[in-house]
């Protein structure tokens, strides 16, 4: 499948589960970028890399890979910035990239990373990567990246949103001559409520920034299309045996609601079990330790029954795979993953 | 452990990273509370909330009826907030929906940065005065607040200290204030939750080390989650216990849970040398017959130990 996506809560080894199935693609022939939205480190960790890098090739030498291994963190600066340095005229691009609201918009606004998500994939797809996947971030985001950009689509498209954004500077100069006084009166409304300077200077930059906006806003209809088709695109769906009846349940609807496809739902981290009883004489602390491991185990065991059973008919995939006693923090460690997935 | 302050319970606000169990030691914390008499008000921001708060609490009038009667959920919703301060500044009914309606308003408020945080920061100071202070009754004892995963709660801690882009309008004001209320240490007590997993501990310290460093904010305690028995039990040599495994028939399954073990002491050992606050263990229950069972279990091991 070109493009995998993976949703799930925070903790459940998301990232994980994805640099694995990256690996995968890459060893069976595939240029595979995957690429991460969420912004903690964790992919960097899992690959065996270091550096902050935007976009790094995984060296895959060791396991005599036929394709080729790359890694992103989805940076809204380096995306954003990209499509401002291609979509916009020379001078309009400066005066973007120096405005006081570009700069806000970068660093500070929650929602930024969901909104270039979708831009990046169109980026990959652009460079020509054959296999992207994408890890995306914990529960409260989860589905923001798909959602974002379609509520911005139909910001863009809205004539009044539009006006202001053309001849806002126009405006400034005699309002009443463009903007019926209806329109005005509630724009005077709403700058009385979120005050002036706010106001003002988020209209001045929405005036440059709406050619980019438009634009944005095609190649995300584009980009969303593509992850709608069953063909192209396969959601997973990534969780750990206590959460999972919830997890799946509330991801399954969510997906389905939006027109997306499930493919597979991974139940991570079950326990391995640890077979029969230790024998008399070891020390009473660590038969106390077995037996609660061993209780724990069994409930692992318990719930991945129960919701195999209760999915067989809507997942065509459902994947079981072992807690490890340490973090994946490699590509051996993550081989070892590839290999669980393909039992 | 302090005794019970004059004034009020400083807001509880219980953070970390995505899955460690915020919302349940949210939940676990207020219904001790409630259920020793006291109005609980939990705030959540969590967008699975369905998932998060009715799952967990199925039950609870048969179970604890007192603890239900004192417990009370609220979702807060950035986007009601501003509409409710546009009603407020707007008097007439029929040019607030205009304005609520307009692309103008709606595309502002998804745009302005840190427009939803200061509204929900508002919204909880508001909250937070509104409870019983001394002999001086309030709709509620105690504030607690399930906060976002570390990323998002630093965002929004940050805003209360920075509105300098809301210089004029109802919002400067309400900036102001929030600012005011975050900058008393004694209105609110930080307590971060983490599992002793590498990644969780790693987020946990960074989390203090910006809390400190960005916002002079000191964690009033600190959460470990689902630690195994052997942690909280009494003094014993586990390396003297390790070394005995070894030397009998320790199987490779038994080694597997004897190093989960050590590095669950030895991340433990890293908090605690790292951070200078309280430390709470809550034990992993193997298994559970209904999450208000487990939740129920939660309030009992956690509101034993953390008396604000």
């Amino acid at each position: 499948m070109p493009i995998e996506i993976f949703l799930g809560t925070g903790g459940v080894g998301k990232t994980s589960v994805a640099a694995a199935t990256a690996l995968k693609a890459a060893l069976a022939g595939s240029k595979c970028l995957v690429l991460t939205i969420d912004p903690a480190r964790r992919l960097q960790t899992a690959l065996g890399i270091d550096s902050n890098g935007l976009e790094q090739r995984v060296p895959l030498d060791l396991l005599e890979g036929k394709g080729e291994l790359w890694a992103a963190l989805l940076d809204v600066r380096a995306s954003l910035d990209r499509a401002v340095l291609r979509y916009a005229k020379p001078q309009e691009a400066k005066t973007i990239l120096e405005h006081p609201v570009y700069q806000i918009l970068i660093t500070s606004l929650a929602g930024m990373q969901e909104l270039l998500a979708i831009e990046r994939i169109h980026q990959a797809l652009e460079d020509g990567f054959t296999s992207i996947v994408i890890d995306t971030a914990p529960s409260r985001h989860a589905l923001e990246f798909l959602d974002k950009p379609e509520f911005f689509t139909h910001l863009v498209s809205t004539p009044l949103v539009k006006l202001v954004g053309r001849t806002y500077k126009l405006w400034m100069a005699s309002p009443l001559t463009l903007i019926s006084k209806m329109s005005f009166e509630l724009y005077s409304r709403v700058e009385e409520i979120l005050g002036t300077a706010l106001v003002h200077q988020i209209l001045e930059f929405f005036s440059i920034f709406r050619k980019i906006a438009e634009g944005y806003s095609d190649r995300a209809q584009q980009t969303l299309a593509l992850l709608r088709d069953p063909h192209t695109t396969s959601f997973t769906i990534v969780t750990t045996p206590f959460k999972a009846k919830r997890d799946g349940e509330y991801f399954l609807h969510e997906l389905k609601r939006r027109k997306f496809y499930v493919n597979s739902l991974v139940v991570n981290r079950l326990w391995p079990a640890y077979p029969g009883t230790l024998p008399p004489g070891f020390p009473s602390p660590l038969q106390e330790l077995v037996g609660w491991y061993q209780n724990v185990c069994d409930a692992h065991q318990r719930a991945w029954q129960e919701v195999s059973r209760q999915f067989s008919g809507d997942i065509p995939k459902l994947i079981p795979l072992p807690e490890l006693s340490r973090d994946v923090d490699g590509l051996p460690a993550l081989y070892n993953i590839v290999e669980e997935m393909e039992r | 452990m302090n005794a019970l302050p004059s004034k009020a319970f400083p807001l509880t606000i219980f953070c970390g990273k995505g899955g460690v169990g915020k919302t349940s030691m949210a939940l676990a914390f207020a219904l001790w509370h409630a259920d020793q008499g006291r109005a609980v008000l939990v705030v959540t921001s969590h967008p699975l909330r369905e998932l998060a708060v009715s799952v967990s609490l199925a039950g609870l009038q048969e179970a604890h009826p007192q603890a239900a009667a004192n417990l009370f959920i609220s979702h807060l919703d950035p986007f009601e907030i501003l509409a409710n301060k546009v009603k407020q500044v707007i008097p007439s009914e029929r040019i607030v929906k205009k304005v609520l309606d307009s692309p103008i308003y709606k595309s502002l408020i998804e745009v302005a940065p840190g427009l939803k945080e200061i509204a929900f920061l508002g919204r909880l100071h508001q909250l937070s005065e509104e409870r019983s202070v001394g002999e001086t009754t309030g709709n509620f004892d105690l504030l607690v607040w399930d906060a976002p995963a570390t990323g998002h709660f630093l965002q929004t801690m940050k805003v209360s200290q920075s509105f300098e882009m809301y210089l004029s309008g109802p919002f400067a004001l309400l900036g102001k204030e929030v600012a005011e209320f975050f900058a008393d240490f004694s209105n609110f007590a930080v307590i971060p939750v983490t599992t002793l997993e590498e990644m969780a501990v790693d987020e946990t310290l960074e989390l203090c080390g910006k809390l400190a460093a960005e916002l002079t904010m000191r964690p009033s305690g600190l959460v470990s989650n689902m630690v195994s028995p052997l942690l909280v039990a009494s003094d014993f040599d586990f390396d003297d216990l390790r070394r005995q495994a070894a030397e009998g028939e320790a199987s490779k399954d038994l080694q597997f849970i004897l190093d989960r073990h050590a590095i669950e002491r030895s991340l433990f050992q890293r908090l605690r040398s790292s951070l200078d606050t309280e430390f709470y263990a809550i034990q992993r229950k193997p298994s559970w017959s209904s999450d208000l069972g487990l939740l129920w279990d939660l309030s009992r091991q956690l509101g034993g130990m953390i008396r604000n």
